[in-house]
């Protein structure tokens, strides 16, 4: 019988340590890249040229003066890079920056200006707070039918 | 007497695969008719039989035990369904939303299955009309927890799950970010035909494991308890607590597969993919060949690949032949609601002659004794 109690409870811890592990690796957050002017302590970090994003060697984003990229990512951590133009015809500068995510935010915005001028964190990076949504109209409602149609 | 025996055999074979056999002929007609490429074909009988397959097998441990279709299973795809719009709302993407949504199916599952199992206890013999009318419900008590209780007393965070006025889930909840996350995983395609490993796996695994769990004491119990109860009783078979653990089993595993079935829509109906699914799958396991008493795991293969290639070539045929593609839908319709009823129908007539021939037997041995009496 105390057998039985200590499997079943272990069966349970593991499943809550599962579960656990599945809520930090699965989270996921949407990263926009802003290629805009940021003011700080009273300096301001100006717009470039262009910079390209890459994350995992893959171009997610192609950003000219005051344009902003997006990429979604998995997880707490988030590695990318960039490919610097501050003039043209010149050499990108390359850059690259791991980032640690805050569990609370679904959308990230990263300031690209602030965070390779190397100001504190909580200068480039805010959240990102989607617009209310606008539509008045009701979803259908639900039925109590047994419905044999639609797709399966 | 040789010829007259096998011609025996073959019509009881007949009778016995009828449904299957049908279907087989309505989808050699359609599939000339049609005209889809094989290609095409093989890829969506793949798709939907990884997609269903393990539902269909959750139906197989309460025949088993001699309960019957169970048509509560959709409690265990309204679990599945409470757990994806909590990792939907938490932004738990890709195969870790997949695993923490099953996880928090489970003990929504079990619980809901115990339910059930105690009011199927109480009304043994009767115990597919039961579970039809609990599934009933069972389905308003979801609506008022998802259409009243979420967003108002259970937080829900973001607004393109919940109605506008502010609480309650909208009636389609987008499951993008874990869209075919476990179909992709492992996929390998052969010829042009897309195969889902990962979720073949997992099925092949649930097979495994029932023809494992039919060999255990516990199986071998529900076996007994589905031949004959009293019979099972008196060996000292706890009868009552058998069946409810055959509904438990059912209903979790039935959670467990809706998890997988709407990963690959990628969309959940909120109100209907649950009451949708029960008759499907019942429906898809009869067109198998199972009966209410009897399944196999080759009914539930044979019965997604024939009802499913009917689901695709319905509706076409019913456009090339009467220029109509409702017409194709409502054949579909029909033959899904048809097929139940007929399983029902040859169920409750072996029933009757069965218990006719035992009557029939008792008299002429009640006969046989007054004779030898006077």
């Amino acid at each position: 019988m105390r057998n039985k109690i200590l499997f079943r409870a272990g069966a349970i811890l593991i499943l809550l340590i599962i579960a656990g592990v599945m809520m930090i690796v699965g989270r996921g957050h949407t990263i926009y890249f802003d290629n805009k002017t940021l003011e700080y302590n009273g300096e301001s970090y100006s717009t470039i040229r262009r910079i390209n994003v890459l994350v995992n060697g893959e171009q997610v984003a192609k950003l000219s003066k005051k344009e902003r990229g997006m990429a979604t990512c998995m997880g707490q951590s988030f590695s990318f890079d960039l490919e610097v133009i501050r003039e043209k015809d010149a050499e990108p500068e390359p850059y690259h920056f791991d980032l640690s995510l805050p569990y609370g935010m679904d959308g990230i915005i990263v300031n690209l200006p602030g965070i390779m001028a190397g100001v504190p964190q909580e200068a480039w990076m805010s959240e990102f707070i989607p617009a209310p949504p606008t539509e008045t109209e009701e979803d259908e409602l639900p039925t109590d039918e047994f419905d044999m149609g639609g797709e399966v | 007497m040789n010829k007259q025996s096998s011609g025996k055999k073959a019509l009881n074979f007949l009778g016995a695969n009828s449904v299957p056999i049908m279907f087989i002929v309505i989808i050699a007609v359609c599939i000339p008719i049609v005209g889809f490429s094989p290609t095409f074909l093989l890829n969506e009988i793949v798709t939907r039989l990884s997609r269903n397959a393990f539902l269909i097998l959750s139906l197989l441990i309460p025949i088993m035990a001699g309960m019957g279709l169970n048509f509560g299973m959709t409690l265990g795809a309204m679990a599945a369904e409470i757990a994806l719009i909590f990792t939907s709302d938490w932004q738990i993407w890709g195969i870790p939303g997949i695993v923490l949504a099953m996880i928090i199916s489970i003990p929504i599952s079990a619980v809901l299955g115990l339910l059930c199992g105690k009011i199927l206890n109480a009304a043994k013999g009767r115990e597919m009309i039961t579970s039809y009318i609990i599934s009933f419900f069972m389905n308003g008590v979801y609506q008022l927890v998802v259409l009243y209780m979420m967003g108002s007393v259970i937080p829900i965070l973001h607004n393109n799950i919940k109605l506008p006025r502010g609480y309650g889930v909208r009636s389609s909840v987008d499951l993008t970010r874990i869209r075919k996350s476990l179909d992709n995983l492992l996929a390998i395609n052969i010829g042009g035909v897309r195969i889902p490993m990962a979720t073949i796996l997992i099925i092949v695994l649930m097979c495994l494991v029932i023809v494992w769990f039919r060999r255990t004491k516990l199986g071998q119990d529900m076996r007994a308890v589905g031949q004959d109860m009293e019979v099972a009783r008196a060996a000292g078979i706890d009868v009552e607590r058998t069946r409810l653990i055959s509904i438990v089993i059912s209903t979790v595993l039935a959670g467990l597969g809706m998890v997988i079935y709407l990963q690959n829509m990628g969309d959940m109906a909120t109100y209907s993919s649950h009451s949708q699914i029960g008759m499907f799958c019942i429906a898809a396991l009869l067109v198998g060949g199972a009966s209410v008493d009897k399944a196999s795991i080759g009914n539930v293969f044979l019965g997604v690949i024939l009802f499913h290639t009917m689901f695709i070539l319905a509706p076409a045929a019913g456009a090339k032949i009467t220029g109509n593609e409702v017409i194709g839908e409502y054949f579909r319709v029909f033959v899904s609601y048809g097929v139940i009823t007929v399983a029902l129908i040859m169920y409750e007539t072996k029933k009757r002659r069965e218990k006719a021939g035992i009557g029939q037997q008792l008299a002429a041995a009640q006969r046989e004794g007054g004779v030898t009496r006077a």
